[in-house]
C-alpha cells in the first residue's frame, strides 16, 4: 500500500437508499481506528430516487504516526485515481465508468448485480431495457478486481437496506486498514451486547453486514453466487409443457418443437381442439412457404418457429372471456398473495380494476348486433361525450367477485360466435397471406414479416393500434413494387423498431416516410375545443 | 421536516474542549453561536437547508441563549430582516441558496449595504454550482462587487470555516460592510472535525431586551441625498478598513513554495483541496499540502488587498489565478491592479483554465498542465500525469463503444405515493381531449413533471412565477395556458407577482396550485399552510391527508376576489381530469384556479410508519394497501408506466415463453397511493391492475366471515 496519498473510494446510490448514513459510519470506523477520513456528497440532486455519488477519503496511515501533519483530502473523486467504487444499481455503476472514473490497473469495483430500471427504459411500448451483460462486460473490462452480486436480494432477505450491505462489502474488500470488528461496532451504534439482544434494525443491518462481507472476501462461493444470478433465478421458471401430439411432431421440424408445444397449447387452452388444429394447420402454410424459400432449412426454421409464437399470441387475443378465466384461477389468489407477501395469518381482499367499454362487450354479440352497439358509441363519441366504459372494481375475495369472474370465464362458446372472432382471423389470414408470400420471394423478408406479430398485444386503443401498425406495414412495406425483397426486408425491419418506440406513432411514421410508405393516416379524434377570440379586435 | 436533527441539536451545546464531528454545514451553524449572533433568518434551499432546520428544531436551546431564529417567507424577507444590525450592536445571520436566493433578496441586499451595519453581519449562501447543482450557473461574486460586501470563500476545512465565520462578523464591524460567505455544495456536505469553544450569548438578546430605540438619523436610511454619501464611504472608508482586516487578521493564507518561488498560484478558498490535489498529481505537492508553488489562498475573496495581491506577485515568472465561473472578476482586478503598479508579472487564469463549469481535480490538473509546461521543465511527474488524463479521455471513448448506445439519465423524481405525480396523469389525460396548451412550469417537486415519462413544461421563470410568466403568452394564444405552483412557491412570491396581478388585470388565466402542506422539494419544511400538529395528534386515521385542515390558501383566493376555484383530491384522476378541462374550456375569463390536494407522502410516511409499528406491537388490527400487475394479463404495452413513472411500478421478465417484451410489475416499497388503479380506471388502461388489502391481526369475526367466504370462493375456483 502507498503510504504517501490517501485511500479513496466512490460511492453509488439511489436517492433514499442510505449513502448517507453509510459514508457517516465510515467515517465514524475511521475517527475510532485513528485515521484521518473526510466524506463529502452531492445529496441534493439525488432527492427522490435519482443518482447521487459520496465520496470518501481515508489516509492509510493512523494519524498517531503523522507526526502532527494533516492531510488535504480531496472534496470530489478524481478520474482514473480511485482505489474502489461500491455501487448499489449496475447501470450507474457503468455510468460512473463511463465518466472515466475506474482505473483498470488500480481499481477495485463492487455493484450490485441488481438493475432498478430508469423511467426512460420502463416507460417504452416494446422492451427499452438497457443490455445488462453489456453493463456488466463494461465492469469487467475497467476494473482491476471486481465482484459483482445482487445487494438488493441480500438487503430483502436480511431486512436491511442496502447501505449496510455496501458496507460489508467495503469491509470484506479488505480495501481500508480496519478489522472486521471495526465496522461491526458501528453499525450496532455502540452496542455491544449479543445479537440476539440487539435492536431489531441494528440485528437485520449486522445480518446484511455479514452476507456481503462473505460475499466479497469468499471469492469462490461468490464467484458460484454471480452464476447463479446470470443464469436467472430459476423459480420463477414456467412449468414445463405439455407434450406434443404426436403428429404435429412428424408434420413440423424439431427446431420449432418448443414454440410449437407452448403456441398450441396456449390456443388448446384458449378456445378448444378445433382452433387448436386450426392453429397447426395455419402455422402448416407458412413451414412449406419456408421450406420452400429454404429448403436446406439453414436458417433454422426461424421463420416457423417466430409465426408459432406470434400466431399463438394472436389466435389467443385477450378478450374479458380470457381475462376472467386468468384473474379466476387459485394460483392467481396464492400468486397474489406471495407478491404482497402476506403472512399466513393475513387477510387479502382482491380488487381487480376493470374497465370494459362498448366494444368489449360487443366483441361477444354476433355481427349485426355488435355494429347497432358500435354505432350506438360513436354516436355518443359525435355529442361530445367520452366512449361508454364501465369501470368495476370485482372483489375477486368475495363469493359475488368470483362467481361473476367464472360466469365471464364460462363465455368462452359465445366468443366464437361473436363479430371480434371473426375479425381477428380475417387480419390474421391477411398477416399469415404476407409472410407466406413474402417467405416464397425472400427469406428475409418472410423473417422480418414473421417477426412484426410482436405488434400485437393488448386490449382496446394499445391492440387497435397495434393492428393498424401491422397492416399499414404489410400493405405499403411488404409488396412495394420495384423495390427489391431484401430492401423490403430492411425497411419491415425499420418500421417494426420504429413501431415499438413511442405509442404517438411518430418514429413509425418517420421511419415509413423514410422507406417509401405513406405516413398512416391521421385518426379521427374529438378534442373539446376552446378557442379565445382575440382580444386586440374585439 | 423530513429529517430529525436531534442528534445534531445535541452537537450544538459543544463547548470548549470538545471536538465536534459532523457536516460542514452545521459547524457553520455552530460558528454562529460561538460568535454570538443574535438573530439568524433564512429561506431554505440545498445546500444550506440544513442551518436553518436545525435551528428550528432546537428553538429550546436557541431560547436558552437568546437567540431569535425567525423561518423567513422568502429571501427578501430574511435579507430585511438584516436591518436589524444597522442601528444595533447585534450580530445577525441569514442563509439561503445562490443564485436564486440572492436574485430575491436583492433588493434588500442594496438597502443594507448602502447605510451599512452596526452589528456584524454574515450571509450564508450556498453557492449551487457545478455537479449537483439544481440552478442557473451564475455566479454570488457579482454581488458582493456590486453593493460592497465582503465575499467570504473559506478553504473547506471545518476549523477554518468557523474561524471564519467568527472573523466574519468582526470583519463586517470594522468595515460597517455586510458580509457573504460562500459554501460550494460539497463544502456543505464535508464530514470533518473542529475543536469547538463555547457558545456565547448575544449581549441584547430576546432575552435582555433594549430598553429604547435608536434616536433618528437620517444617515442610516437608503434615501437620497445620503445614498450619494454613503456611495462615497464605500470606498473612501469601508473597503480600506476592510482591507485593514484581513490583513491584520491574516484571513487570507499564504503557503511558500518549496521550490518554485518565483511562480503563484492564486486560488479561492473553496479550491483549495482541489488545487493540492492537483498539484499532487503533477508531482508539484505533496499528500499534507506542502507546495512547489507559493499559493496565495484567498478566504476572502472581495475586497481583494492589493498590496498583499501586489507583494505575491511582485518578481515571479508567472501567477496562474485559480477562479472558478465566469466572469474572471478576481482575474480582472487583480490585471487591473497589476496594471496600475506597473508590474509586469505575467498572469494566467482562464487563458489556461475553462470558463465555465465546476473545478475539479481533473479540470484545475489540465490548467495546471498548461501552466506548469510553460514555466517548468517537464518530468517524470509531469509525463505521468499527462499519461493519467490522456488515459481518462481514451477510457471515456472506449466505454462509450462498448456500450451500444449512451446511458439513459437517471433524474430525481416524485416520491413513492406522491400526490402529484396523479395530477401530471390528469393533465397528460386532459389535453388529449383539449389539445396540447402551453404550460408555465415552476420551482418545487412539481418541476419534476419536466422530467420522463411526463415531460412537461414550457419554461420556467423562477420560484413562484409561473403565473406571471405566462402574462405575455397567453393573450397571444388561441388555446388557454396553465400555470403550475406549489404551495411553497405561493407563499414566496406567487400569491403576489402572479394571482393579484392576474386579478387586477383583470387576465383569463388558469392556475393550478399543489397543496401539499410543506416546501417539499427543500426537506418538507412547514408553511403557514401546514396542516397544525395538534390536528395531525387528533387524526384517528393517520394515514389520512391532512392538507384540507388548513384553509389557509382558499381564504386568501377569496379574499382577494377570486370567483373560479375547485379543490381536488389528487389521487382521484378521473375528476382532476375533467376539472383541467373545465378550467381550460370555461366560458368563465377570469382567474381559475384548481387546487391540487394531498399532503406530501414523505409527511405522512413519517408519521404512518410509528403509528403502524405501534398497532402491530399492540396486536392490533391494521390494513396495509398494494397494488399488483397480473403477469399472464398485461399486455407489456407499459402505458401504464408513462402515465405514472412511479419508482414501484417497473418492469420485470415476462414470465411468459411466448411473449418477449417484459411485463409491469409493482415491487416492494408500494405505499398504495391508489394511483395504479385510478389510472387504469381514468385512461382505461389494460385489466392487469389489482388492489390488495391485507389485513393483519384480523378481528375474530372477520376471520370467521373470511374462513366461510374462502371457502365457496375456493370452490368456485378452477386451479
Amino acid at each position: 500500500m502507498e503510504q504517501n496519498r490517501p485511500l479513496t473510494l466512490l460511492v453509488c446510490a439511489l436517492g433514499g437508499e442510505g449513502g448517507g448514513v453509510l459514508t457517516e459510519w465510515l467515517v465514524d470506523i475511521a475517527r475510532h481506528a485513528g485515521y484521518a477520513a473526510q466524506s463529502t456528497s452531492i445529496p441534493g440532486v439525488a432527492q427522490r430516487t435519482g443518482a447521487t455519488t459520496y465520496y470518501l477519503e481515508v489516509f492509510p496511515v493512523p494519524l498517531a504516526q503523522l507526526g502532527g501533519k494533516r492531510p488535504v483530502f480531496s472534496l470530489s473523486p478524481v478520474p482514473g485515481a480511485l482505489d474502489a467504487i461500491v455501487s448499489s444499481e449496475l447501470l450507474e455503476t457503468a455510468r460512473q465508468i463511463g465518466n472515466g472514473m475506474s482505473a483498470p490497473l488500480r481499481t477495485l469495483v463492487i455493484s450490485s448485480s441488481a438493475r432498478i430500471f430508469t423511467t426512460a427504459e420502463r416507460m417504452e411500448p416494446g422492451d427499452g431495457r438497457a443490455d445488462a451483460q453489456r453493463l456488466l462486460d463494461v465492469v469487467k473490462a475497467f476494473s482491476r478486481e471486481h465482484h459483482v452480486f445482487d445487494m438488493n436480494a441480500i438487503a430483502r432477505d436480511s431486512g436491511t437496506v442496502v447501505s449496510a450491505v455496501m458496507l460489508g462489502a467495503i469491509a470484506g474488500s479488505g480495501l481500508l486498514p480496519f478489522p472486521r470488528e471495526a465496522y461491526e461496532h458501528v453499525v450496532r451504534g455502540g452496542d455491544t451486547s449479543a445479537p440476539d439482544k440487539l435492536g431489531k434494525m441494528a440485528a437485520a443491518s449486522l445480518r446484511g453486514f455479514a452476507a456481503a462481507f462473505d460475499a466479497v472476501s469468499a471469492p469462490r462461493a461468490q464467484a458460484a453466487f454471480v452464476s447463479s444470478v446470470l443464469a436467472g433465478d430459476t423459480s420463477d421458471a414456467p412449468p414445463p409443457a405439455s407434450a406434443l401430439p404426436a403428429d404435429l411432431a412428424r408434420r413440423f421440424p424439431p427446431a420449432v418443437h418448443d414454440m410449437l408445444t407452448l403456441g398450441h397449447a396456449r390456443v388448446l387452452d384458449y378456445q378448444d381442439a378445433a382452433y387448436a388444429a386450426l392453429y397447426a394447420e395455419r402455422l402448416g402454410r407458412v413451414l412449406d412457404a419456408e421450406r420452400a424459400a429454404d429448403p436446406a432449412g439453414a436458417h433454422g426454421f426461424a421463420i416457423t418457429r417466430e409465426a408459432a409464437r406470434w400466431l399463438a399470441l394472436w389466435m389467443a387475443f385477450d378478450d374479458i372471456v380470457r381475462v376472467a378465466a386468468l384473474k379466476g384461477r387459485a394460483s392467481r389468489a396464492q400468486r397474489v398473495r406471495q407478491e404482497v407477501r402476506a403472512g399466513d395469518e393475513d387477510i387479502v381482499k382482491v380488487y381487480d380494476h376493470f374497465k370494459p367499454g362498448a366494444a368489449e362487450f360487443a366483441a361477444l354479440l354476433p355481427p349485426s348486433l355488435s355494429r347497432r352497439v358500435t354505432a350506438w358509441d360513436r354516436g355518443r363519441q359525435a355529442r361530445g361525450l367520452a366512449p361508454w366504459a364501465l369501470p368495476l372494481k370485482v372483489g375477486s375475495h368475495s363469493v359475488f367477485g368470483m362467481a361473476s369472474l367464472r360466469l365471464l370465464a364460462s363465455l368462452r362458446w359465445l366468443r366464437r360466435r361473436g363479430s371480434r372472432f371473426a375479425e381477428e382471423q380475417a387480419l390474421i389470414e391477411r398477416w399469415l397471406a404476407a409472410v407466406e408470400a413474402g417467405t416464397r420471394e425472400a427469406w428475409a423478408l418472410g423473417h422480418e414479416l414473421a417477426l412484426c406479430g410482436r405488434l400485437i398485444k393488448g386490449y382496446g386503443s394499445t391492440n387497435e393500434r397495434g393492428k393498424d401498425n401491422l397492416l399499414h406495414v404489410t400493405d405499403h412495406l411488404a409488396a412495394q413494387p420495384g423495390v427489391a425483397p431484401a430492401d423490403r426486408a430492411l425497411a419491415v425491419a425499420a418500421a417494426r423498431t420504429a413501431a415499438l418506440a413511442d405509442d404517438a406513432g411518430k418514429a413509425l411514421d418517420a421511419a415509413l416516410v423514410e422507406h417509401g410508405a405513406p405516413a398512416r393516416p391521421i385518426k379521427a379524434q374529438p378534442i373539446r375545443w376552446m378557442k379565445r377570440k382575440p382580444t386586440g379586435g374585439a | 421536516m423530513e429529517v430529525s436533527f436531534s442528534k445534531e441539536v445535541e452537537m450544538l451545546r459543544l463547548g470548549a474542549g470538545d471536538t465536534f464531528h459532523g457536516e460542514g454545514i452545521l459547524a457553520i451553524t455552530k460558528g454562529l453561536l460561538q460568535s454570538g449572533v443574535a438573530y439568524v433568518g433564512g429561506y431554505q434551499g440545498a445546500p444550506v437547508s440544513h442551518l436553518l432546520d436545525v435551528m428550528v428544531q432546537g428553538k429550546a436551546y436557541m431560547d436558552e441563549l437568546g437567540v431569535h431564529v425567525e423561518a423567513c417567507s422568502n429571501e427578501a424577507s430574511a435579507a430585511a430582516m438584516l436591518g436589524a444590525s444597522i442601528h444595533y450592536p447585534l450580530r445577525g445571520a441569514v442563509t439561503w441558496k445562490s443564485i436564486v436566493g440572492t436574485n430575491v433578496a436583492a433588493d434588500a441586499l442594496s438597502n443594507l449595504s448602502s447605510p451599512g451595519v452596526t452589528g456584524g453581519v454574515l450571509i450564508v449562501v450556498g453557492e449551487d454550482y457545478g455537479e449537483g447543482a439544481s440552478v442557473i450557473q451564475e455566479r454570488t461574486h457579482a454581488y458582493a462587487l456590486k453593493s460592497s460586501m465582503c465575499l467570504l470563500d473559506p478553504r473547506p476545512d471545518l476549523g477554518v470555516m468557523v474561524r471564519m465565520v467568527e472573523e466574519g462578523f468582526r470583519l463586517s464591524e470594522s468595515s460597517n460592510m455586510p458580509c457573504l460567505m460562500e459554501l460550494r455544495i460539497r463544502t456543505c456536505h464535508v464530514r470533518g472535525s473542529f475543536e469547538c469553544k463555547d457558545n456565547m450569548a448575544p449581549a441584547i438578546s430576546t432575552r435582555a431586551l433594549m430598553t429604547e430605540p435608536a434616536g433618528f438619523d437620517y444617515m442610516r436610511l437608503a434615501h437620497p441625498p445620503v445614498t450619494f454619501r454613503h456611495e462615497k464611504l464605500k470606498g473612501d472608508e469601508r473597503i480600506p478598513a476592510a482591507r485593514r482586516y484581513i490583513v491584520e487578521h491574516g484571513l487570507n493564507e499564504l503557503i511558500p513554495g518549496r521550490r518554485h518561488a518565483d511562480l503563484g498560484i492564486v486560488v479561492q478558498g473553496g479550491l483549495y483541496n482541489a488545487l493540492i490535489r492537483s498539484l499532487q498529481q503533477q508531482g508539484l505537492a505533496d499528500a499534507f499540502g506542502e507546495t512547489d508553488i507559493p499559493i496565495l489562498v484567498l478566504n476572502v475573496t472581495y475586497p481583494l488587498v492589493p498590496e498583499q495581491v501586489a507583494d505575491f506577485c511582485v518578481g515571479k515568472r508567472a501567477v496562474l489565478v485559480v477562479e472558478e465561473g465566469q466572469p474572471e472578476y478576481i482575474e480582472q482586478d487583480i490585471a487591473t491592479l497589476l496594471r496600475r503598479r506597473d508590474i509586469q508579472t505575467p498572469l494566467h487564469g482562464k487563458d489556461m483554465l475553462p470558463s465555465a463549469g465546476e473545478y475539479g481535480v481533473e479540470v484545475l490538473s489540465g490548467g495546471i498542465g498548461t501552466f506548469a509546461a510553460k514555466y517548468i521543465e517537464a518530468s517524470e511527474a509531469s509525463s505521468s500525469a499527462q499519461a493519467w488524463l490522456a488515459g481518462n479521455r481514451e477510457r471515456r471513448e472506449a466505454v462509450a463503444r462498448s456500450l451500444s448506445a449512451p446511458l439513459p439519465n437517471r433524474p430525481p423524481s416524485f416520491c413513492i405515493g406522491c400526490p402529484e405525480r396523479p395530477v401530471f396523469s390528469a393533465l397528460k389525460l386532459a389535453q388529449q381531449q383539449t389539445g396540447p396548451v402551453h404550460i408555465a412550469a415552476d420551482i418545487g417537486c412539481h418541476a419534476f413533471g419536466t422530467f420522463e415519462p411526463f415531460s412537461m413544461g414550457h419554461s420556467i421563470l423562477g420560484y413562484g412565477m409561473s403565473l406571471a410568466s405566462r402574462a405575455g403568452v397567453a393573450p397571444m394564444m388561441n388555446r388557454r395556458t396553465l400555470s403550475i405552483m406549489g404551495d411553497g412557491g405561493f407563499w414566496h412570491n406567487g400569491l403576489l407577482t402572479g394571482v393579484q396581478s392576474a386579478l387586477f388585470n383583470g387576465d383569463d388565466a388558469v392556475l393550478l396550485i399543489f397543496k401539499n402542506g410543506y416546501t417539499s422539494a427543500t426537506g418538507t419544511q412547514d408553511i403557514i399552510s401546514t396542516p397544525d400538529d395538534e390536528i395531525k395528534e387528533r387524526a384517528v386515521d393517520k394515514q389520512q391527508s391532512l392538507v384540507d385542515k388548513n384553509q389557509t390558501i382558499e381564504d386568501t383566493l377569496k379574499g382577494l376576489g377570486v370567483k373560479w376555484m375547485r379543490t381536488v383530491t389528487t389521487y382521484d384522476v378521473e375528476r382532476m381530469r375533467k376539472t383541467l378541462t373545465e378550467a381550460l374550456t370555461s366560458d368563465f375569463n377570469g382567474l381559475k384556479v384548481v387546487i391540487a390536494e394531498g399532503e406530501c407522502q414523505l409527511e405522512r410516511q413519517r408519521r404512518i410508519k410509528p403509528w403502524i409499528a405501534g398497532l402491530l406491537k399492540k396486536g392490533e388490527r391494521v390494513v396495509r394497501v398494494k397494488y399488483g400487475v397480473d403477469e399472464d394479463v398485461c399486455n407489456g404495452d407499459h402505458a401504464c408506466i408513462r402515465l405514472s413513472g412511479c419508482p414501484t411500478l417497473t418492469l420485470k421478465d415476462n414470465p411468459d415463453s411466448l411473449k418477449v417484451d417484459p411485463v409491469a410489475t409493482v415491487i416492494d416499497g408500494c405505499v398504495g397511493c391508489g394511483l395504479c388503479g385510478a389510472n387504469a380506471h381514468a385512461a382505461t388502461l389494460c385489466p392487469s391492475f389489482y388492489r390488495a388489502e391485507v389485513v393483519q391481526n384480523p378481528k375474530w369475526h372477520e376471520r370467521l366471515l373470511h374462513g366461510l367466504r374462502g371457502a365457496v370462493v375456493r370452490a368456485l375456483q378452477p386451479a
